[in-house]
């Protein structure tokens, strides 16, 4: 399994990471996930009840800051000063979605203390996999290779600690092998429901398109723009004069 | 209180429709204003929302439900 | 039975809660401060449980929450508009109807799933009437024409409210795509910054330049004589592209656009000729751009005495945070008085909806105009202390933080300083901020590069005390309210501008905090501290987080801004923290 990802990831990487552009991309994407990684070890540093954890989580956090800007300097010399509008997520505060909060929930409280630190040793361990056989290949170009190198240190830090206190679990009779494996299985999990929802956008898209040029078009005889300047206000918001069950009423449409 | 500029005083038929949820409100306030000629493109749009909450209530199989299409 | 109210913000940016209890305000809060994830839109459920834990309430003890839009109104909008452009939506449309249908459409369902209500009990306002709600009923005014200017809610980007007691009676509209506010985010996106978050950075950049591009932008707006206005939509795509909101038109009559990130330089530095006419370009281009909204922002003013007749105005709307344009229109404008609230964006749309609902639905008369801006999350001290202790800072309890602050920024260091409830709103008041002593021209470098890692031309803002804000600045007599929340400029007294060069702008101006005892006791003391030791009652003040993230709320967010800042020392509500070796 190990040999097939490697060689995955290869074969993979030679081709993302020479295609004009797709550099710059790509540690775009690798600078909102430390980002979003940033976001849950702090999360987990607010909400852990073993405090001795806490400072763990904490410097956790910080390198993973530390490695988002890291990359986002990359981007930035890569691109010569010319960041892409689509990368600008770097420079500005961007929509950060590579990050675990779900319903208001973070990754951690989702999880609990053993099954986070599971997610944060398989996650780290494959963020370590990846990192090697770019370096491996010297991908994608020396300065970003060194980057890496130093970002790979602590990433292996990562995998060691989290590593320790699953054994520390075990060691405690906690089900750390069921842990990893619910992990794992969240992991797939949560990459087939990524496809999904990718695939379903862009079928749901497809049709859309049809609709759209199929249904929407005739009506465009019909459609004009709002003209500019002051119009009497449509005054949809306001209350009704007969009292409240009618101004309740109102209020209840959403529209 | 506010005094409003178009007191909410439902037609029979907005009143009938709004006991539809979101979807009658949704019609009746196009039957109510001037943009009325879109109502049978949100009525079209309607059922597609239909089958867009039906795929997404069934994600992890949407992919091969898309491909039957 | 008390009634509670919860008013929400949410699906376009900066999410929020806010709590009533029988019409007063328990607490307000923004989600991004919660999620850490800056202009987070999502829907605020972490705000709201804090504001029900505020309240000491359960979900089900809501009487009401109130959504601050009409999503109906909304959709319709969208769909009119795509069929109106058709074929040139074709790329948005797809998008656009694939989130409404699949999910925005339901939003009531989505709510009570969400915070766990009742259907009977969602309510829904509309988007610029929360937003005109926000301004009137948190105001002190019981008569107010009341100006909305956003980007778009459903229809209307501009409305115009007359403001009475508990009433507030729509007027006017300017209706999508016609639009201030998605001008001035055109321009935004133009000159290579975030829409939504770098139109305070095209507000510093103005200072730099001249209004040299100020025709060509004359021929995007026209001001009509009736007092509204009309962009010529030509030049924007806003309205039908997915993610770009000016056509080649526009890049044609302004000239290519900024790259983001690209350095600005207009001050020569390092950079060549080239590079610094290329700034010079962007400079002179945002100011236009500001002196046109500034003028436009006049010409609704006038528009809206002639209309409503009143001494006070009361502005709401993303355009409203334009504190240049603010001072314009206090001394320029026909009103005698001008009131701006804390969280003029969409993140105040929640308190409005929230006081719509207990003022105009159900009839209860009016309540002391807002006063204070520290309504959300503060940190229990003890707690404060056990998340330090197990982060391993050094830290000390100081019996008087105020003045061992003040002696900490006479000294020269550059602080972080946290007391009390986050801030309601944008602006850091004191509550979550970076503090330096402004008498060094040094200080604005040195936190703009080594402190916040942010473009070295952003500007920082005075924080005065009441007694003293009028010795050395010009504020318009108009502006003294906004003066408190930051949301307006006034020029630095000519002979004092020398004494605090790091907060004063390139133009002799400031946007300045007047702090208040009443409304920050606290900071109140520690400005009036540090006036006492340099006899210079004004301290640099700056909102305490880091390029591209939110403010700081609770303790482990201040101190990984602090360790990864080049702070020198922070205070935590009366701990004082070492800066770590």
């Amino acid at each position: 399994m190990g040999h097939l990802r490697r060689a995955y990831l290869g074969t993979m990487s030679e081709v993302a990471w020479r295609l004009p552009g797709w550099p710059q991309r790509l540690l775009t994407e690798f600078s909102l996930a430390e980002r979003g990684s940033m976001v849950d070890m702090l999360a987990a540093a607010q909400a852990t009840p073993r405090r001795e954890m806490r400072r763990k989580y904490f410097l956790h956090a910080l390198d993973e800051g530390r490695h988002a800007g890291i990359f986002a300097e990359r981007v930035k010399a890569l691109s010569g000063g010319r960041v892409a509008r689509s990368d600008a997520v770097i420079e500005d505060a961007g929509l950060l979605q590579d990050h675990g909060i779900v319903g208001g929930k973070t990754l951690f409280e989702r999880l609990g203390e053993l099954e986070f630190l599971a997610f944060v040793f398989v996650a780290e361990a494959d963020a370590v996999e990846q990192f090697g056989v770019y370096l491996d290949r010297k991908l994608p170009d020396p300065e970003t290779t060194a980057a890496l190198r130093d970002i790979l240190k602590d990433e292996s830090f990562h995998v060691s600690y989290s590593k320790l206190e699953c054994e520390r679990y075990r060691r405690e009779g906690k089900p750390v092998d069921a842990a990893l494996r619910a992990v794992r299985w969240r992991r797939m999990k949560e990459g087939w429901m990524r496809f999904t929802r990718d695939f379903g956008e862009w079928a749901s898209g497809f049709w859309l398109l049809l609709l759209y040029f199929g249904a929407v078009g005739p009506f465009r005889l019909i459609a004009r723009l709002e003209s500019g300047g002051w119009r009497s206000a449509s005054g949809a918001s306001a209350v009704a004069r007969n009292g409240l069950d009618e101004a309740l009423a109102a209020a209840r449409l959403e529209s | 209180m506010s005094v409003p500029a178009e007191p909410f005083e439902p037609s029979r038929l907005e009143a009938a429709l709004l006991k539809f949820g979101t979807a009658g409100a949704l019609l009746a306030m196009l039957a109510r204003g001037s943009r009325w000629w879109m109502l049978p493109l949100v009525v079209l749009f309607l059922f597609v929302a239909i089958g867009l909450l039906f795929l997404q209530s069934i994600q992890y199989v949407a992919p091969f439900i898309y491909m039957v299409f | 039975m008390p009634v509670y109210v919860l008013g929400i913000s949410a699906l376009y940016h900066d999410a929020a809660a806010v709590i009533l209890c029988d019409g007063v305000i328990i607490g307000a809060a923004q989600e991004e401060r919660f999620s850490r994830l800056k202009h987070d839109a999502s829907l605020p459920i972490r705000a709201a449980a804090w504001c029900l834990k505020k309240a000491g309430i359960t979900a089900a003890d809501l009487t009401y929450l109130v959504f601050y839009e009409k999503p109906l109104r909304k959709f319709e909008r969208i769909l009119a508009t795509s069929v109106a452009t058709f074929p040139k939506s074709w790329g948005a449309f797809p998008r656009q109807m694939r989130t409404w249908l699949g999910d925005k459409l339901w939003l009531r369902g989505t709510l009570c799933a969400a915070f766990g209500v009742r259907p009977d009990r969602v309510l829904f306002c509309e988007h610029h009437l929360s937003h005109a709600a926000s301004a009137f009923y948190a105001s002190p005014h019981t008569e107010a024409a009341v100006l909305a200017v956003d980007g778009v809610g459903e229809w209307a980007t501009t409305t115009l409210w007359r403001g009475s007691g508990t009433s507030l009676t729509p007027i006017s509209e300017v209706r999508f795509p016609h639009s201030l506010g998605m001008l001035y985010s055109t321009i935004t996106a133009h000159l290579g910054f975030a829409v939504n978050e770098g139109e305070y950075k095209v507000m510093g950049m103005a200072a730099y330049g001249q209004p040299r591009f100020r025709a060509e932008l004359d021929r995007l707006l026209k001001l009509d004589p009736s007092g509204g206005y009309a962009l010529d939509l030509d030049y924007f795509s806003f309205h039908w592209h997915p993610t770009r909101s000016g056509t080649p038109a526009l890049e044609a009559l302004l000239g290519p656009g900024r790259f983001p990130g690209a350095p600005f330089t207009p001050e020569g530095g390092a950079a060549g000729g080239a590079a610094r006419a290329e700034s010079q370009r962007w400079a002179d281009l945002a100011a236009s751009a500001q002196a046109q909204i500034e003028d436009a922002m006049l010409h609704l003013v006038r528009h809206a005495k002639a209309a409503v007749g009143t001494d006070a105005l009361c502005l709401a709307g993303g355009v409203a945070l334009n504190s240049v344009a603010n001072r314009r229109i206090a001394q320029e404008g026909p009103f005698a008085h001008l009131w701006v609230q804390p969280a003029a964006g969409d993140a105040g749309g929640a308190m409005g909806a929230a006081m719509w609902v207990w003022h105009a639905v159900l009839g209860h008369p009016r309540q002391p105009g807002l006063a204070r801006a520290d309504l959300g999350r503060s940190i229990p001290v003890d707690r404060a202390r056990e998340m330090l202790t197990d982060l391993g800072a050094k830290f000390e309890a100081v019996d008087d933080p105020p003045a061992s602050a003040a002696a900490d920024l006479a000294d020269g260091k550059v602080i972080g300083w946290v007391e009390g409830g986050d801030e309601w709103g944008p602006r850091a008041l004191g509550h979550r901020s970076i503090l330096a002593d402004p008498r060094s021209a040094e200080t604005k470098e040195h936190v703009n590069s080594r402190v916040k890692y942010r473009e070295l031309f952003r500007p920082f803002a005075p924080s005065v005390t009441a007694a003293d804000a009028d010795s050395w600045f010009d504020i318009p007599a108009a502006a003294q309210e906004p003066a408190c929340w930051m949301l307006t400029t006034a020029a630095v007294r000519p002979e004092k501008q020398a004494t605090i060069p790091a907060v004063v702008h390139v133009d002799g101006s400031a946007r300045v905090q007047v702090v208040r005892p009443t409304a920050s006791p606290v900071f109140h003391q520690l400005v009036s501290e540090f006036g006492r030791l340099t006899g210079v009652p004004i301290v640099l003040n700056t909102s305490f987080n880091l390029k591209g993230e939110p403010m700081v709320s609770c303790t482990v967010d201040a101190m990984a801004s602090f360790v990864r800042s080049g702070l020198d020392v922070m205070y935590v509500d009366g701990l004082r923290v070492e800066r770590p070796k």
